[in-house]
């Protein structure tokens, strides 16, 4: 279309007069000023405003305006109530306290009451911090010591056997098929089988594979391994490997050993080889070690 | 701050409905060419404004408004054949002419326009409509559609030559 830009800023209004009677002359403009007269002459069916506006307040009819309740910030406000529920929970009222030592380690822990226990190695202990004032309840899996404040009934709860004291010192070791109390001080009740029996100061009870063994009285005011040394009076030789095994981080395999035999002795914490000497030579057993793996075989000449 | 509360105060926002219905429903009517599909479009684009009143800037509703009977349109509306009427007193173009053969030929062309403005696209028709009924300058147009100047002379310049290609060939 020739003038094509003068054609279009001729509908926008925006040609001068003389440029108008340019595009006048122009050969093939007739027919756009026929266009343009004639279209700017159609017209769209006229509206009544006033009744369109009534309609329309009809469907959108109070002016309280509905608006949609948001289910997903309802969820975002749940999930919200929930998380802060749940870390109040476990700061406030989750008072369950507990400890935990691996292999060839210890630690001494101070009771609200000021009760010491000393946690040998491999052992866990719990105990609830706000009923503990009402309630001195404890929950032991392994060898503790235990130095308890004069006060409340204090109660030991093992899967062996239940111990409860007033005021004393003690040591509770509670391992596989093995379930051993020393009183070092004061008196020391310990419920057994649904028995209990009543310990003095110097006196032991234990229990190897379900069986109450008699002990003799034990010397000292501490269980030895208080001094880094684990002390048996004829334990059957299964529990101090697994003794070893607790404070040494090594695996003991046995070859043609009886080991039910029964050992009386010590044997130290610090140093590996010396304390597997100290076990083997007096049951006459050799041993040699590949990693960490220990095996105990008969000791020939 | 007025202007965000303004859409939301019935007064206002009846003010501007007022103001804008009547071109509203002439957009719509040119995009699908029937009377009662136009104003529907148009009220729901009212309800959607109403809707979202906090939502939109004062200055910013008129354009919201027609690119949403746009979108309604496109959404909702079978595109069906969009026939103009004309104005009932309309002049020819030589008012002092009155010869029969020339209030024929005159009223041929017509009919001619009338149907070649049916063949053009919506958005062709939309454009030349809102310049030549409703005397619109392009920059108007540009905004109303939230398209460029530019897009709205090519858009009048394709209407133009598509019209006169249909008049002049039948």
């Amino acid at each position: 279309m020739k003038n094509e830009k003068n054609i279009l800023k001729w509908l926008d209004n925006e040609l001068s007069n003389d440029e108008i009677k340019d595009l006048k002359r122009s050969e093939d403009f007739t027919i756009i000023e026929k266009i343009a007269h004639y279209s700017s002459q159609m017209e769209a069916p006229k509206v009544n405003a006033e009744d369109a506006l009534a309609a329309f307040r009809s469907k959108h009819a109070s002016k309280t305006k509905v608006i949609p309740f948001n289910f997903k910030s309802l969820y975002k406000y749940a999930a919200l109530l929930v998380i802060m529920l749940c870390v109040t929970y476990f700061s406030f009222f989750n008072n369950e306290t507990s400890f935990n030592t691996t292999i060839a380690q210890t630690e001494t822990i101070t009771l609200p009451d000021n009760s010491q226990v000393i946690l040998n190695a491999v052992s866990s202990l719990d105990y609830n911090k706000k009923e503990w004032e009402t309630d001195r309840n404890l929950n032991l899996d392994g060898e503790a010591f235990f130095k308890v404040s004069k006060g409340e009934k204090f109660t030991v709860n093992t899967d062996a056997g239940i111990v409860q004291v007033l005021g004393t010192q003690f040591n509770i070791k509670e391992r596989e098929n093995y379930f051993e109390v020393q009183c070092y001080e004061g008196l020391v009740a310990v419920t057994f089988n649904n028995e209990t029996i009543k310990l003095p100061k110097g006196k032991s009870f234990r229990v190897i594979n379900g069986e109450v063994q008699l002990v003799e009285d034990i010397d000292g005011l501490n269980p030895t391994w208080l001094q880094h040394e684990a002390s048996f009076a004829k334990a059957p030789l299964t529990h101090v490997i697994e003794e070893l095994e607790n404070h040494y981080n090594i695996k003991i395999t046995t070859q043609g050993i009886d080991t039910k035999v029964l050992f009386t002795g010590t044997f130290t914490y610090n140093n590996k080889d010396i304390a597997l000497q100290t076990v083997t030579t007096p049951l006459k057993i050799s041993y040699k070690a590949k990693g960490n793996t220990i095996t105990f075989y008969k000791y020939e000449k | 701050m007025n202007n965000d509360k303004k859409l939301c105060n019935e007064a206002s926002f009846n003010n501007f409905y007022l103001e804008h219905i009547q071109y509203a429903s002439n957009f719509a009517f040119y995009k699908c060419g029937d009377k009662d599909n136009a104003l529907d479009l148009v009220q729901d684009a009212f309800s959607k404004i109403w809707e979202n009143c906090s939502k939109i800037d004062f200055s910013k509703a008129k354009t919201y408004l027609f690119t949403t009977v746009n979108n309604l349109f496109l959404n909702k509306i079978k595109h069906q054949k969009v026939v103009m009427e004309y104005a009932k007193a309309a002049p020819y173009v030589d008012i002092n002419n009155e010869s029969p053969q020339y209030l024929l030929e005159e009223e041929e062309f017509k009919k001619k326009l009338q149907n070649a403005i049916s063949l053009l696209t919506d958005k062709q028709r939309e454009v030349f409509l809102l310049n030549r009924i409703e005397g619109k300058k392009y920059r108007e147009i540009a905004e109303m559609l939230d398209i460029s100047q530019k897009a709205v002379e090519k858009r009048m310049s394709i209407a133009l030559s598509i019209l006169r290609e249909h008049i002049e060939n039948i």
